[in-house]
């Protein structure tokens, strides 16, 4: 079903082939007056009669209907709209042509262009954003294509969500909360995963008796599961940098990086939280599960494309963000030195810290000798934040954004991760 | 049972050149070589090549962001942009009934032409718009009776005026022109009745 029609004044005024043929008419009246020639009047009456022909009453305004297929999207996700106008003879005697011109960051899906008074278009952005879908123009033409009716209607706003990295594995801590989840803790419990055998104790029930190792040794033995539990995950997606190409820069990595932390933990009945680190401050969003919080998240994150707001500095995360014994994933490209020192704050304050560094653009390559050295420079001071941050016992590793996540991030899924001050 | 009338609308920008080619050869026979004649002709060969390029990649579609392209390929779309701009079906038709006038009166030579220009104009709307012939058809009685004003203005123009000097063959061309508009203002009642 359209969306709510809107009531549009259209603008008309002659098509170009009724312009030709006025052209034509007055040229030969002309002549015929200025020569004394009538027959240059009979020639311009052809096309002085289609002119006279084609006169008729015009619908002053018009009702358009357009209504994009949803609201958000990803990127490069096709939005459908679906147009209609309705009106005095629209569709009978005024025949309809749709125009999309899109907005800023959008492509239109196949053509851009429908005949009828109900048609269908299509536009998906191209990067993440809150983006505008553009403007739709409308064309009334009579029959015989001698007058426009012009008219344009604005389309509504989009949100285009960061298209989420491909992570279907997850990292887990080995200490985790007393809450009921998918994940298997390293206590027992009544989950599914096998986990040891032990002596049978009264009370035990019998369906968990171990037949064989009761046999090889002797006394009942019983199985034993591990526990399945949940975990807190706070996000934390740096937004002070966006360095590299529009689309694969630093920015667009964190946010289709940490979207698909997002859905991979929640998929597992975590609790998802997520904080966006930026100039002007932090936005945050306390963890919470389901389907959701993901747009949640996602929406707290889009709210980092509000450009660079050089306000108050960043001083503390915000405690509520945190809940205590939470797994930290940081999306960063670490080129804000402010930005490490909170997480090194954070280090000390007992949070369990996962990096994932995203950045993948470098200093331009020139020839002059200072030049070079500066990026020297600049490289041995990234490799001295990179080492200081696995000197205070954080995971970092490098993701291009083209490898699945799941790929950096496999040294750490196999094995749960021990959290700060618990070394074995 | 009706048959629609159907062109291959490739096939219709290449009707439509050789259309305004035929009004130029139409009208400029025989060649007046010298003075205003000259410029007349000139202008309407100029026009009908620059409506058949103008047709012929009318198809091709121009991007607004032309910024980051080559140069060469800046250039083409420049072309593309600039050919689709003048008005050349109108300075076709215009500089053809000029160069028509410089010639001594021939009415029914006129007429021929006025029906020219006429189809080449509807060619070069089908040639836009891309509709087929068949859309032409409920316009088939307007053109009718614009052939029978053409044979009109041939006879108003071949009849002797009645007196000698300005003031009678003003009079006829007075004449013409009024029965073009009666007939303009007629025509819109009859087309809504037979709705």
């Amino acid at each position: 079903m359209p969306g709510n029609p809107a009531s549009v004044a259209v603008l008309w005024r002659l098509s170009r082939h009724a312009r030709r043929l006025l052209t034509l008419g007055l040229a030969g009246i002309f002549i015929a007056t200025v020569s004394r020639r009538p027959e240059f009047a009979g020639a311009a009456a052809p096309a002085l009669l289609l002119l006279a022909a084609g006169r008729g009453s015009r619908p002053a305004e018009i009702s358009v209907a357009a209504r994009a297929s949803t609201r958000r999207a990803f990127e490069g996700e096709a939005v459908a709209l679906t147009v209609t106008a309705d009106g005095p003879g629209v569709g009978a005697e005024y025949g309809v042509r749709w125009t999309l011109h899109p907005g800023r960051g959008m492509n239109p899906v196949g053509s851009p262009s429908a005949d009828g008074p109900a048609a269908k278009l299509a536009a998906a952005p191209e990067r993440w954003g809150r983006r505008e879908l553009g403007s739709l123009e409308v064309v009334l033409r009579d029959r015989w294509r001698l007058t426009e009716g012009h008219a344009r209607v604005n389309l509504p706003r989009l949100d285009c969500y960061p298209h989420p990295a491909q992570l279907d594995t997850q990292v887990v801590l080995t200490r985790l909360p007393n809450r009921l989840g998918e994940h298997a803790a390293r206590t027992w419990g009544d989950g599914t995963e096998f986990s040891g055998v032990r002596e049978y104790v009264p009370g035990d029930r019998q369906r968990s008796i171990n037949w064989p190792a009761s046999t090889r040794r002797g006394r009942l033995q019983v199985n034993m599961f591990a526990a399945e539990r949940s975990q807190d995950v706070v996000l934390l997606a740096d937004a002070t940098s966006d360095v590299g190409e529009p689309g694969s820069s630093a920015l667009d990595l964190a946010l289709r990086g940490a979207a698909a932390a997002a859905r991979a933990y929640l998929g597992k009945r975590d609790r998802v939280g997520v904080i966006t680190y930026q100039w002007g401050g932090a936005g945050w969003l306390a963890p919470g599960l389901g389907k959701r919080q993901l747009y949640k998240i996602i929406d707290t994150m889009l709210a980092s494309d509000t450009g660079w707001a050089r306000g108050a500095a960043f001083r503390r995360l915000p405690r509520a963000a945190l809940p205590p014994g939470s797994l930290v994933i940081v999306f960063s490209p670490l080129l804000d030195q402010r930005f490490v020192e909170a997480l090194r704050d954070m280090r000390e304050r007992g949070f369990t810290i996962f990096v994932v560094d995203v950045l993948t653009a470098d200093p331009p390559v020139r020839p002059r000798v200072v030049d070079r050295l500066a990026r020297r420079v600049w490289r041995m001071e990234q490799q001295a934040i990179r080492f200081s941050l696995r000197e205070l016992g954080i995971p970092l590793v490098h993701w291009d954004g083209v490898a699945p996540l799941d790929l950096p991030l496999a040294p750490y899924t196999r094995r749960p991760l021990v959290p700060a001050g618990h070394r074995r | 049972m009706k048959r629609a009338i159907r062109t291959p609308v490739s096939l219709t920008p290449v009707a439509a050149t050789l259309l305004g080619a035929a009004a130029a050869a139409w009208c400029a026979v025989p060649v007046i070589g010298k003075g205003w004649a000259g410029v007349a002709l000139f202008a309407v060969i100029g026009c009908v090549i620059g409506s058949g390029v103008r047709l012929a990649v009318a198809w091709i579609p121009l991007s607004d962001d032309t910024y980051l392209l080559p140069g060469p390929i800046r250039a083409w779309l420049t072309f593309l942009r600039v050919v689709r701009l003048p008005p050349w079906e109108e300075g076709a038709a215009v500089a053809a009934l000029a160069l028509e006038a410089l010639h001594s009166a021939r009415p029914w030579h006129t007429v021929v032409l006025g029906a020219v220009l006429t189809a080449y104009l509807l060619t070069v709307h089908l040639a836009d718009s891309g509709a087929p012939a068949s859309t032409l058809s409920p316009q088939v009685p307007v053109l009718a009776a614009g052939a029978c004003l053409l044979a009109l203005g041939a006879g108003a123009g071949m009849l002797p005026a009645i007196a000698p000097g300005p003031g009678s063959a003003l009079l006829r061309v007075v004449a013409a022109v009024a029965v073009i508009v009666a007939a303009g203002l007629v025509l819109p009642h009859i087309s809504t009745r037979r709705r």
